[in-house]
């Protein structure tokens, strides 16, 4: 018995646990696959289109009648300055040389659109039980619009200060991104790194500032990990580097061996790949231009240069550009259908809480 | 109703809350207070200040309640016959952090106490239990003082494994309420050990402003570097940094530790000063992430009771946001 039902009640799923959105390297099959095991599926939406979005959420629909959840970024645009473009270039044209790559042939721009008025229509059209954001929230137009079509709210949060305004600007519910998560740092109000502290000292911090409930992020891959975050007063978990290595996921062959290889001090946080912090397993680029390099055009800037060399390298089966997200936890991730490991880990959890319970 | 777990069975004690060695500011009035409320007290022997630890460890065996010594391992190493001090007074056990225990363990074990050791990776936890450790103490980032570099919730379940029911294992950094002890016994701990919360308690030998500080802080007000030990003139063996609050001093010299190292001699003079004159914008005050779950300066046995208390009603199911427990 889940010892907090809050989450299980608004989503209307089986288990409180939320398979994270992770741009890049799932679609709908691994959504489906989470949502047959029990768990709220997450449609990443950051890097595609609003149609490519209506096509993909028709595929959840068509399989499955569980609730799904759309994910969008929504940071604040900035445009490509081309003079720190080129520098960029610059620093990384050894690696052309390398590949045999033209550094002057042109590059189509990294496709990383924050939250607009045509998703939001796609949104409204497609009424998916629970839309969350990363990097705060959009203006409250349009979080207007998506309230108004029914959806649930979602917003993340690396410290106490971001959950509170979270919660006062409209948010139904606070993940709470502890430092050990993987993938972009959903930071919007600190640029501080240092200053976001783990999952365990910030979820119960959260849980004291806020009325709302609050999900676990970071670190969590296992049994006891979810077992703790409910101790720690979370009312759901959000879990993406334990599903990366799932058959469903669309995570490159090469990319499976390095998280299967990875090890406990494998992943850093880099802004080599996008220009935002972001965590995981470290990679050539990542090791000899970064991990943090000054040099990184803004977000999601940096990813332009990097585009070319990434599609060389991995045709040469080489990871060497491949933005390889996974949190701290990425030890703990298991070659295992997705409904089956969302139903061991859920499974395991309440044994845990069961065994310790009173 | 207490909460029994194969710690308390080793260690003969009510609850498992142990009070971290804090470097001469966590004397035998904390730690007997502590024992006496049930959990289990640790002097902080620290560096090794001999005077303090004659003083300490008579009064602590004159309270007649089960206590430990912690020990910083290398700087232990250069005076030893602390270790003989310490053992006369017949401590239930010697915790020693940072640096190799096998040199002290068969001294330690003959002596009849219990071999404790703090551990911030699997290879130091693999070298304590070769060196006969009783207790693995894993310490996540999250700690105030000095540490390491992973987190609490992704060390601890990796010791848990690690020690795989030899030896209990007490989980340490960021935890100040029962809903940390309950999150550590889920994650595979028998235990936890506590500074910053013991810190601001009526027992520590902390100073008034410090631990107003401490109850001030909030969210993200700590950070770890090395800025203090070069301020001290004190530099650490690697892979260790330190926990504290951030202040004015902290802030002018993070990103600028090479600067600091050329002006050593000067900053260290400065620094000593601002110490001697409580001056908490320059002088350190190490704390961990916790900081911002502590809000008052009770009594350590009130701690001791509200953690066990708060960590009961998480075991039974009960809804556990602090507004439901308030309430």
């Amino acid at each position: 018995m889940w010892p907090d039902r809050r989450i299980i009640e608004l989503f209307k799923t089986e288990f409180p646990i939320v398979l994270a959105p992770m741009a890049g390297v799932m679609d709908a099959e691994l959504v489906i696959a989470a949502a047959q095991g029990g768990a709220l599926g997450s449609l990443p939406c950051a890097m595609i289109t609003a149609e490519k979005a209506r096509e993909q959420i028709n595929i959840v629909r068509q399989r499955v009648t569980a609730p799904i959840n759309l994910n969008f970024f929504c940071h604040t645009p900035v445009a490509a300055d081309p003079a720190r473009e080129a520098g960029w270039k610059k620093h990384l044209e050894g690696y052309h040389a390398e590949l045999g790559l033209d550094p002057g042939a042109p590059v189509s721009a990294a496709n990383r659109a924050p939250f607009d008025a045509a998703m939001c229509a796609a949104v409204e059209e497609l009424k998916p039980e629970v839309v969350s954001f990363h990097f705060g929230l959009p203006d409250q137009a349009l979080l207007k619009r998506v309230k108004a079509a029914g959806c649930l709210v979602m917003g993340s949060a690396t410290i106490v200060r971001e959950a509170v305004w979270l919660e006062e600007s409209g948010a139904d519910i606070i993940i709470a991104q502890g430092a050990e998560a993987g993938g972009h740092r959903g930071m919007f109000l600190t640029e501080n790194i240092a200053e976001q502290p783990g999952t365990f000292a910030l979820v119960p911090q959260v849980v004291d500032a806020v009325k709302v409930p609050v999900i676990a992020a970071g670190g969590i891959a296992d049994g006891r990990g979810i077992a703790a975050a409910f101790a720690l007063g979370a009312a759901g978990v959000q879990i993406g580097t334990a599903y990366l290595r799932c058959p469903e996921s669309k995570v490159i062959a090469p990319a499976r061996v390095a998280l299967a290889q990875a090890g406990d001090d494998s992943t850093v946080i880099t802004n080599v790949m996008t220009g935002r912090p972001a965590r995981g397993v470290a990679n050539r680029v990542m090791r000899e231009v970064g991990p943090i390099s000054a040099h990184a055009p803004a977000f999601p800037h940096a990813a332009t240069a990097l585009g070319p060399l990434k599609v060389a390298a991995e045709k040469l089966g080489k990871v060497d550009f491949t933005n390889l997200w996974a949190g701290q936890a990425v030890r703990m991730g298991r070659e295992m259908p997705a409904a089956e490991l969302t139903r061991a880990l859920a499974a395991a959890a309440l044994a845990r809480m069961s065994a310790l319970g009173r | 109703m207490p909460i029994e777990t194969s710690l308390t069975a080793l260690l003969g004690v009510k609850h498992p809350i142990l009070s971290a060695p804090m470097d001469t500011i966590a004397g035998a009035r904390l730690a007997a207070a502590v024992s006496a409320a049930g959990g289990f007290g640790i002097l902080g022997g620290g560096y090794g200040d001999k005077a303090w630890l004659e003083r300490e460890t008579a009064k602590a065996a004159a309270a007649s309640v089960p206590f430990g010594i912690g020990f910083i391992t290398w700087s232990l190493a250069k005076k030893p016959e602390l270790l003989d001090i310490a053992l006369d007074a017949k401590p239930r056990a010697i915790m020693l952090s940072f640096g190799d225990p096998k040199l002290f363990a068969p001294r330690i074990k003959s002596a009849g106490a219990l071999l404790f050791c703090q551990v911030q990776t699997e290879d130091m936890a693999r070298a304590a239990l070769d060196a006969g450790a009783d207790i693995l103490i894993a310490q996540g980032t999250e700690a105030g003082g000095h540490g390491a570099s992973r987190t609490t919730i992704d060390i601890v379940p990796a010791i848990v494994d690690l020690a795989a029911g030899r030896v209990p294992v007490v989980a340490a950094g960021g935890i100040a309420d029962g809903r940390g002890l309950a999150a550590m016994m889920m994650l595979g701990a028998s235990g936890v050990l506590l500074g910053t919360r013991f810190y601001a308690s009526q027992e520590c030998d902390g100073t008034e402003e410090a631990k107003k500080l401490i109850c001030d802080a909030s969210s993200g007000a700590t950070a770890r570097g090395v800025v203090f030990d070069l301020s001290r003139n004190n530099v650490w063996p690697a892979p260790f940094t330190v926990r504290s609050l951030i202040n004015g001093h902290l802030r002018r010299w993070t990103g600028h530790e090479v600067e600091l190292l050329q002006s050593m001699t000067a900053v260290a003079a400065e620094y000593a000063a601002a110490r001697e004159a409580r001056n908490f914008d320059i002088a350190a005050v190490f704390a961990g992430d916790a900081v911002s779950l502590i809000h008052d300066i009770p009594p350590a046995a009130e701690i001791v009771e509200r953690i066990v208390s708060e960590a009961d009603q998480v075991l039974l199911g009960r809804r556990n946001s602090s507004a439901a427990l308030r309430a």
